[in-house]
Formats: structure tokens, C-alpha cells, sequence
């Protein structure tokens, strides 16, 4: 079997392991068999990474277990072409830091079936375990607006496959347009099925300021559900989890127990869930990841793992990235317990170490724009 | 380090505070004040309470009531050293022999010599700050604006001591706001200071406070007559902001440092100690320091190259990590570690150029990178090196962080030390340094471009 045909037939059987759903137990000795066929399969097609691993002298032939399968920063992704076929089918950025459009990361998915078996799987069973929705209010611009962007990618995949109708709020300058969403709340008042609504959480701000601009509030029918992601970072403002979510119930009728909050990053195919929807409050403050995606807690200083419940840096092993790397250390710092995580962002409520400047705020200062 | 948490304050007795039963936990436990606004309030009243007897009481009396605490806090038989080295690691996340080398640079300023330098240095004379003395034009006083309110953000210890003696030296009774990880210092110092003269101890009052505790910090503001702020922008500007604008106000925000290094110090007789100067220059303060430098430019053309200096540079670190290592990282420093690290070794995994040295476990990584850019990318000993054909080329590469630029610690520049300092100068270098004494600027080193305790006073002119 050529590499080609190697990756193809990986490819498959993966979006047929994504398909089965996130209730589908995958043991861990099956997990690491199939692990480690992606990492012989990153090594061998990705050139960059296959030096990186000679370097640590981790080869496929040195390793035995998933958890040594050599990681790459998330950082990684701004600097090297992390492909592990011959082409791309599409390329995401991370969203834009500080240093401008050439220090983005760069996510290249030789496979969209791949991202989209993984990605509606589990959006399917987190946001709408019911079943299909009647329609998707979204704030997240579609990709002919961001068509970089995986967010965006993954709304329109549900627009395409798990929603009867769309409607995109966040495609218009200057940002969501509240005239659309009263239109479509009224049209969807009586509507029994799911209704949802997606967005991150500084587009929704930026949209209850708008309503709360115009002194308007919007009753989304009883079978709405929100799905909001992302933080604040780099953000000018910020607000807490809590008075987003107040707010939201305030003017838009979702109360907080049918608000799910998505952590996911353009790094990573795969994506976690609140279980709220499916737990309840029990699930409230816990991401779930789906059976094949692992997440670890490594100590910052030496990466060895944690003890669970013990915080630390978060290391995900997605087989959903088999296209590009599967192995990714983040920056995120949260606590893991029975493949759960508590996100708890960078160490809360710390003062910035030492005089040593900041380099974000650095950066912000040498482009003038502070 | 202690168990039981520590108490994040210290105030002279007529103000006690409530000490309610509020707790920051962490590595290093404080107990806080659990005082309000009112408080506070009443604290910076009492302070300015204390000013007329500072007013009256000669500066060299001052000098040496603070030199003696000083002194105390370098004396290996000293109960006050022992509880400062005793705390300090934990409190600012340093290894023990880090947190002793930092006490005894930090402490060495505080002495009565010292000290007398700083005032000589500041004021030719220092009569100005006892009396109206004569000037080349007239009579001249120099007279602190009333109570002095420092705000510190930051884990490098002994900045609140430093703090706190140059406004005792303009006889401002003082409000000090610590660090997180540099409670320990200032809180032991005022009290040494209470016990040794009280009337001295009386001026001043170290109380920490979280940062979400805003309403706190502007009663604070509310009644000074000179303001310091030390720590990121964004900390600063907030407190400028809230400063009332005929209020004194002495910022000192983020600044980044780097080194140059001539093609002289490359020798084959000069690397290894050039390499081990600036392995100190890196790790002093595990590199939270405004002085500590992040970049290091290589000049071309001497015996060895970059990356044989990052080799050397390499080796002394590791030396260094088993002398004075690494401390406590917090997860976020660690984070940006990892990250940096290991996407650098990726970069040289790809074939751009770039060469890794690290410490594994240790925090220590050398990156040479012929296109680093100048920036901070993390703290915890991660310095990178770049190439450069003459060292003429460095003043250009780090103009972009223009305001925030501090001091530039030099080696093997030889005769060409003065034209590149002036060059240096023009884009907002503010020090200039050999490697070796980089951590420690002297008391009267202009501090981030101005005067130490000048920008404390106003001048008053007597004329006729």
C-alpha cells in the first residue's frame, strides 16, 4: 500500500470511528493501536516533524504508548507547515494576535470529512441531543465572510447537515444585526422543535449591547438552546462567564442551563462540550471531549503528567488532527478528571511576574495602538 | 517556608487593622488586612499625621536609621536576615540560593553608604531637603509634596524596600502596596524599622491588597501628595488614571532589557567568561526583571560565531542552574515556556536556521535565531541570540519597543562603547552596563531615565 492509499484507508476508518458517536466507548489499548498508526503516519509525511521527533529520538519505532508520541505547541502551528499528506484541502488560521496576519497559525486539513465527521458528532449529541434543529441563528460569520476561519467552517457544516434553515446574523458590518434576529424570533415564536443560536461570547456581548442600546429584548421560543465559545482573549473587554449568561437569559429568554459552552481551538479538529444540556447543572463547569480525542494535565516545568485533579498544562492527543499533528500542548491550564476538564484559563487571579514587560502589551505598544 | 499564612501588612499600631478572616492561598498564603476604604482612609491620615516631625528631623538621621535596618538584613547572625531568607523563596517563587543572592544585591543598597551616595548623587546638597539652602541662583528647598503612596504589581523582591527608602529619604511618610510575591521584605523591614525608631516606623505602613480590591487602592490615592506606580501598562495607566492630576505622579512601567556582545568578548579567552556574565544577567531574578535581558545581539567576525556562544552560554547556565536554580514557574510563565521552547525546536526540526540548547526539566533555554525579533517572549531564563554584522546594528533593531526600552548590558564593544551608547540613548536605552552589573544598578542609577527620589520632591525657589 502506497502512502497515499495508507492515508486514505486511515482517513476512513477514522470518520467511520467519529460517526459510531461520543457514547462509543474506545478502550485504551484500541486507542493507542490507532494513535499510533497516525503518529507512523505523521512521521512519515511530515518532514518538519519527523526531524523534530529524530531530535528527541522518539520514532515510531521508539514508541510504545501514545502519551510518548512526541507534542507540538500550539505555537508550533504559527511557525511550520504541520501537513502529513501531499495537500490541503483547506487551511484555517488562528484568529489574528497582536503581531498581525503573519504570526497566525496555520491549520491545514488534507481531509474536511474528517473535521466534519468529528466536529458534528459531537455537536450533534452536546447541543442538539434532540435531534435536528427547525433553525440555526448564527453569529458567527459564515465562511464566505471568515472563510479562514474553522469556527465558521464548523457552523456551516450544521447549517449543511443538522439544521433545517440558517440564518446569519453576523455576516453585516459593523457586527450582529438585532433588526434580523427580532425578525427571525417572531417568525420562530411558536416553533416546538430545537431552535439554536451560536456565537462566541464577545459577539454576543457586542449583540445584547445592541439590545441593550435599543432597550429591546428578544423571546427565543422554549426549545432554545445557545452555544457560545471562546474567551475574551485579546479582547478590550471583557465579561464575566456569569453576567454573560444573566444577560442572556435577561434578553433572550435562554435561561443558563440550556447555554452550552464549546472549548475547542484552530488547532485541534476535535472539539469539547459542556454536558449541560445532557447533565444538567451536574455538567456545569466540565468540558467532555469525545472518545477520540485524550486530554492530559501536565506539570508547566517538566510536562509529566498530573495527578488527576491536580491542575495543569493542557495536552490533547485528537485523532481528528491525523492530517496534520495529533500530539498538541496548548497554553490552557485546567484540571483533568476521568477525561473531563476544568478550565481554568491562565493561573486566576495571578499578578503578572516581575517588571519584566508583558509581550502582548509590548506588542500592542510597539504597533502604537495603545 | 512556613506554613501558616503570612501577615500581608504592616502598619504602625494607632491603626490596626481589622484582620478579618480573608485568605489568598497559593504556593505562599497571605492573611489580609480585611480593612476597607474607610480604613484606609484613616491609615493615610495618620500617616500624613507623622509629616511634620519628618519635616523636622535632619536627612541624615534618616539616612542612618534606614542604613541600620539595612545593615541588619546583611548580618549572617541576624534573626531579621534569617526570617527574610526563611520566607523569601517561598514568597517570591525563587530557589533558596536565589532568594539569598537577590537579598544580599537588593540589601547592599540599603546601608548607610549607600544610601549617602543615593542622597549625594540626587541632591549636591542634601540641605535643600532640611531647610531653604543657598543655590547657584537663589535659595532652593526641596519639599515632598505629603504622604507618599506606592503602588507595586510584580514578584521581584526588594523592589518595595527600594521603594519605600526613597520616599523616607524625601521625608514622605509612606503607603506602600507590595507586590504579590514581595510582601515579605517591605513588611519586614517596617517593622525592624518601628523597632529601631519608632518615630521613624511611625511614617510608614506596608499594606498588600489584591488588585480586584480597587476601592481600597483609591482611597489610598485619594489622599496622597505623590504617587509611585511600578508594574505592566495597563496596572500603571490605571492608577494614573485615578490619580488626581495635582497629585505627583512617578510611573514605572514595563521595560525590557537585552545584551550586546562585541566581537571582542568572543575570544577564545574571553567567551566562556562572557558567556557566564551573561548567564547571570539572564537568570538573576529568574528573568522577571525589568532589568533582565531577553535578547542577546552577537556581533560577527570574532573568533567564535552566535551559536558558539549560545553553546557557552548554554553551559554556564547549566552551571548556574545547579548554584542559584531555577524557582517556581507559575503555570502561565510555564505555559509560555513550553510553548517557546518547543516551537523553536521545531523551527530548528525544519530547517530554519535555528539551534536549541535547554534544560529539560530546568527552566533555562538558549535559542539562537537569526531572525528573533525583539521582544519578551517568556521569563524563566529563555534568552535568545541573534547575529549581527556590527554591533552599530543594534539600536535600530530594538527601536520598535522605543518606550518600554531599559537597560543594555554590554561586552567586547572596546572603544566603540561610547558612540553605541549614544546611539543607544537616541532610541530610549536608559542604562548602558557591563553584563556583570546588569541585576544590580547602583541606588543612584536613574531609574527608567529620571532621578530616584528628585521625582519625589518639589522644588521650591526662595528668591530675594
Amino acid at each position: 500500500m502506497n502512502s497515499l492509499q495508507g492515508w486514505e484507508a486511515l482517513a476512513s476508518e477514522l470518520e467511520a470511528l467519529f460517526r459510531r458517536g461520543v457514547h462509543e466507548t474506545l478502550e485504551e489499548e484500541r486507542f493507542t493501536r490507532i494513535a499510533l498508526r497516525v503518529f507512523g503516519h505523521q512521521y512519515r509525511g511530515c518532514s518538519a516533524y519527523r526531524a523534530y521527533c529524530q531530535a528527541r529520538s522518539k520514532t515510531p519505532v521508539d514508541v510504545q504508548r501514545w502519551q510518548d508520541v512526541p507534542m507540538v505547541p500550539t505555537r508550533g502551528f504559527k511557525d511550520v507547515e504541520l501537513l502529513s499528506a501531499d495537500r490541503a484541502e483547506a487551511v484555517f488560521l488562528t484568529s489574528g494576535t497582536s503581531r498581525g496576519p503573519e504570526a497566525r497559525g496555520r491549520h491545514f486539513v488534507p481531509r474536511l470529512s474528517l473535521y466534519r465527521s468529528a466536529a458534528l458528532t459531537s455537536f450533534a449529541a452536546h447541543v442538539l441531543p434532540e435531534g435536528r434543529a427547525a433553525a440555526m441563528l448564527s453569529l458567527v460569520p459564515s465562511p464566505r465572510i471568515q472563510p479562514r476561519s474553522s469556527l465558521s467552517a464548523m457552523v456551516e457544516m450544521v447549517a449543511q447537515d443538522l439544521v433545517e434553515e440558517a440564518v446569519w446574523l453576523g455576516d453585516g458590518e459593523p457586527g450582529p444585526d438585532p433588526d434580523l434576529l427580532e425578525a427571525a424570533a417572531d417568525r420562530l415564536a411558536a416553533e416546538t422543535r430545537p431552535v439554536l443560536m451560536v456565537g462566541t461570547a464577545f459577539a454576543f456581548v457586542h449583540l445584547l449591547d445592541a439590545l441593550s442600546a435599543r432597550g429591546s429584548s428578544v423571546r427565543l421560543p422554549g426549545s432554545a438552546r445557545i452555544m457560545e465559545t471562546g474567551g475574551f482573549k485579546g479582547r478590550s473587554r471583557t465579561v464575566s462567564r456569569r453576567e454573560l449568561y444573566d444577560a442572556l437569559e435577561e434578553r433572550l429568554g435562554v435561561p443558563p442551563t440550556r447555554i452550552v459552552n464549546e472549548y475547542g481551538m484552530t488547532e485541534l479538529l476535535s472539539q469539547l462540550y459542556e454536558p449541560i444540556l445532557t447533565e444538567g447543572r451536574e455538567g456545569s463547569g466540565w468540558h467532555v471531549a469525545p472518545p477520540w480525542l485524550r486530554v492530559r494535565a501536565l506539570d508547566p516545568s517538566t510536562l509529566a503528567p498530573l495527578e488527576s485533579g491536580t491542575p495543569g498544562l493542557l495536552a490533547f492527543f485528537d485523532l481528528a488532527n491525523a492530517g496534520s499533528v495529533a500530539h498538541v500542548l496548548t497554553e490552557d491550564v485546567g484540571v483533568v478528571t476521568g477525561g473531563r476538564v476544568r478550565l481554568q484559563g491562565r493561573s486566576a487571579g495571578a499578578e503578572p511576574r516581575g517588571c519584566s514587560l508583558a509581550a502582548e502589551e509590548l506588542l500592542l505598544a510597539a504597533e502604537g495602538s495603545t | 517556608m512556613t506554613g501558616s499564612p503570612f501577615d500581608a501588612w504592616y502598619v504602625p499600631g494607632w491603626v490596626e487593622p481589622p484582620a478579618g478572616p480573608d485568605r489568598l492561598q497559593g504556593p505562599f498564603p497571605l492573611r489580609l488586612p480585611g480593612g476597607d476604604a474607610e480604613w484606609v482612609r484613616k491609615l493615610v491620615i495618620g500617616l500624613h499625621e507623622r509629616r511634620e516631625a519628618l519635616l523636622r528631623r535632619p536627612v541624615v538621621s534618616i539616612v542612618s536609621a534606614l542604613g541600620s535596618v539595612g545593615a541588619r538584613l546583611l548580618d549572617p547572625e541576624d534573626l531579621l536576615r534569617a526570617e527574610a531568607l526563611d520566607l523569601l523563596p517561598g514568597s517570591a517563587g525563587l530557589s533558596a540560593p536565589m532568594a539569598a543572592a537577590v537579598l544580599d544585591g537588593m540589601a547592599s543598597d540599603w546601608t548607610t553608604d549607600r544610601l549617602t551616595g543615593l542622597l549625594t548623587a540626587e541632591f549636591p546638597d542634601p540641605d535643600v531637603l532640611d531647610a531653604f539652602a543657598r543655590g547657584r541662583h537663589g535659595r532652593l528647598r526641596a519639599m515632598s509634596p505629603g504622604v507618599c503612596v506606592q503602588i507595586v504589581a510584580g514578584s521581584v523582591p526588594g523592589v518595595g524596600v527600594t521603594a519605600l527608602v526613597r520616599s523616607l529619604l524625601t521625608k514622605a511618610p509612606t503607603l506602600l502596596k507590595p507586590g504579590r510575591g514581595d510582601v515579605v521584605l517591605p513588611v519586614l523591614f517596617a517593622r525592624a524599622l518601628m523597632e529601631s525608631d519608632p518615630d521613624l516606623g511611625k511614617a510608614v505602613a506596608v499594606v498588600y491588597w489584591p488588585r480586584a480590591q480597587a476601592e481600597l487602592e483609591a482611597a489610598a490615592l485619594r489622599g496622597a501628595g505623590v504617587v509611585v506606580a511600578y508594574g505592566g501598562d495597563e496596572a500603571v495607566r490605571s492608577v494614573r488614571d485615578r490619580t488626581p492630576v495635582s497629585v505627583q505622579f512617578v510611573p514605572y512601567h514595563h521595560r525590557v532589557s537585552f545584551g550586546v556582545v562585541g566581537r571582542d568578548a568572543l575570544a577564545p579567552a574571553r567567551i566562556h567568561r562572557t558567556a557566564s556574565e551573561a548567564a547571570g544577567a539572564v537568570a538573576f531574578f529568574d528573568q522577571r526583571g525589568c532589568v533582565s535581558p531577553h535578547v542577546l545581539y552577537v556581533e560577527e567576525g570574532g573568533h567564535h560565531d552566535a551559536e558558539d556562544f549560545g553553546r557557552a552560554l548554554a553551559s554556564a547556565l547549566a552551571i548556574l542552574e545547579s548554584n542559584l536554580p531555577g524557582g517556581r514557574l507559575e503555570s502561565g510563565e510555564g505555559a509560555r515556556l513550553q510553548q517557546e521552547r518547543g516551537s523553536a525546536e521545531l523551527r530548528a526540526a525544519a530547517g530554519l536556521g535555528v539551534v536549541v540548547f535547554h534544560g529539560g526539566a530546568a527552566s533555562w533555554t538558549v535559542v539562537c535565531d537569526p531572525e528573533a525579533d525583539f521582544e519578551p517572549l517568556c521569563t524563566g531564563r529563555f534568552v535568545r541570540l541573534r547575529s549581527v554584522s556590527d554591533v552599530r546594528q543594534v539600536p535600530s533593531l530594538v527601536s520598535p519597543l522605543a518606550g518600554h526600552l531599559q537597560t543594555a548590558g554590554v561586552a567586547g564593544c572596546g572603544g566603540r562603547l561610547t558612540g553605541l551608547a549614544e546611539e543607544l540613548a537616541r532610541v530610549g536605552v536608559t542604562r548602558v552596563a557591563a553584563l556583570p552589573d546588569v541585576p544590580f544598578p547602583p541606588p543612584w542609577w536613574h531609574h527608567d531615565g529620571s532621578g530616584p527620589l528628585t521625582s519625589l520632591v518639589r522644588w521650591v525657589d526662595l528668591a530675594g
